[in-house]
């Protein structure tokens, strides 16, 4: 068997970049790359309803090979200002509100995932390179 | 903490004009789900309706017990359909059931049904009519699956009442799950041991009367 990379691509994508996408091609790029062994941090927030379609599109791929996602995110706090910022975006600019960081990586590269409301990590695993 | 629990149970009621109302039994692989399913249901009809295993994802399908009548002490009645759910999570490993012993090929098919089951699961929160949300309170709730149950719920207004389970053990901390979830009303129990689960039936029949 070849060789593999020894190591973790951790892939940085801007808000800029995700922008000109819709949520499904985000989703269907972001599990391709996580399928590859990377871990993507997004500059953005996703919402429940978001978060629980990449649950349910990773449990469609899920194989042998492929044990499905670890997820984590830094959203914006939940205080009055905030929520009234989100309707704001929502209700005046037609905008989605998605400020907060996204991280997304396979399940078989990240763990000890601690996860506090303003501070997330993990460990990112080598797997055995044979 | 009681009057929190009576606004749930009034929020969940009165304003039904449905002759029976789901409930959904949500929480994390282990929370104790299937646990506190087959006490209810063995004290409504004297059946259990779930097998319980240590082995993660044992309920791999919805399990629906239907019609379910609570009658109050003076005689009103309520049809409720309690739906027992898979635990979600966002990845289900085939290695992790071989490492409860079970064998290769078995795993990877329950690890194929699990799956199937999550995403059951997930499409069901857009048929309950009010969940019991379920936790480890010896374990740290706040996770994103947990996080992202409780949100999809508010986002649908459905009424949540969170139980912090496994109170009978002893590293049990109730209140990590009141502290990650501060804006609903958490109960304290014992699923296992039939701790404070009156409380909650109580509460539910003066809600009926």
């Amino acid at each position: 068997m070849a060789k593999k990379d020894e190591g973790v691509t951790i892939e940085f994508l801007s808000k800029d970049k995700l922008s000109g996408d819709s949520f499904e091609e985000k989703l269907t790029s972001v599990l391709e790359k996580v399928k590859d062994n990377h871990v993507l941090v997004l500059e953005e927030g996703w919402n429940s309803e978001e978060k629980s379609m990449l649950i349910q599109a990773s449990m469609e791929e899920i194989d042998e090979e492929f044990a499905g996602v670890e997820f984590m995110s830094l959203d914006s706090s939940n205080s009055r200002f905030d929520r009234a910022k989100e309707l704001f975006y929502q209700k005046v600019l037609d905008q989605e509100y998605r400020d907060g960081l996204t991280i997304v990586g396979n399940s078989r590269v990240m763990e000890k995932i601690k996860e506090e409301r303003d501070t997330v990590s993990f460990l990112a695993k080598l797997e055995d390179a044979e | 903490m009681i009057n929190r629990l009576r606004k749930f149970l009034n929020d969940l009621f009165s304003d039904s004009e449905k002759d029976d109302i789901s409930i959904g039994i949500y929480g994390p692989p282990n929370a104790g789900k299937s646990t506190l399913a087959n006490h209810i249901s063995k004290d409504i009809s004297g059946e259990e309706m779930s097998n319980i295993s240590e082995v993660p994802h044992e309920t791999r399908a919805v399990e629906k017990k239907e019609q379910v009548t609570i009658e109050s002490d003076d005689g009103r009645t309520l049809d409720l359909n309690l739906l027992d759910m898979p635990g979600i999570s966002t990845n289900v490993d085939f290695k992790d059931f071989t490492e409860h012993g079970v064998e290769e090929d078995e795993a990877k098919g329950r690890a194929k049904e699990a799956t199937k089951g999550i995403v059951e699961a997930i499409k069901y929160l857009d048929d309950v009519d009010a969940c019991l949300v379920i936790f480890d309170s010896t374990e740290d709730p706040y996770t994103q699956v947990n996080v992202t149950i409780i949100g999809n719920l508010e986002a649908k207004d459905i009424p949540i009442l969170v139980l912090a389970n496994k109170v009978d053990l002893e590293d049990s901390d109730p209140s990590r799950v009141r502290d990650a979830f501060p804006q609903h009303p958490v109960l304290e129990i014992s699923a296992k041991e039939g701790e404070n689960i009156d409380k909650l039936y109580q509460e539910i029949i003066e809600r009926l009367g």
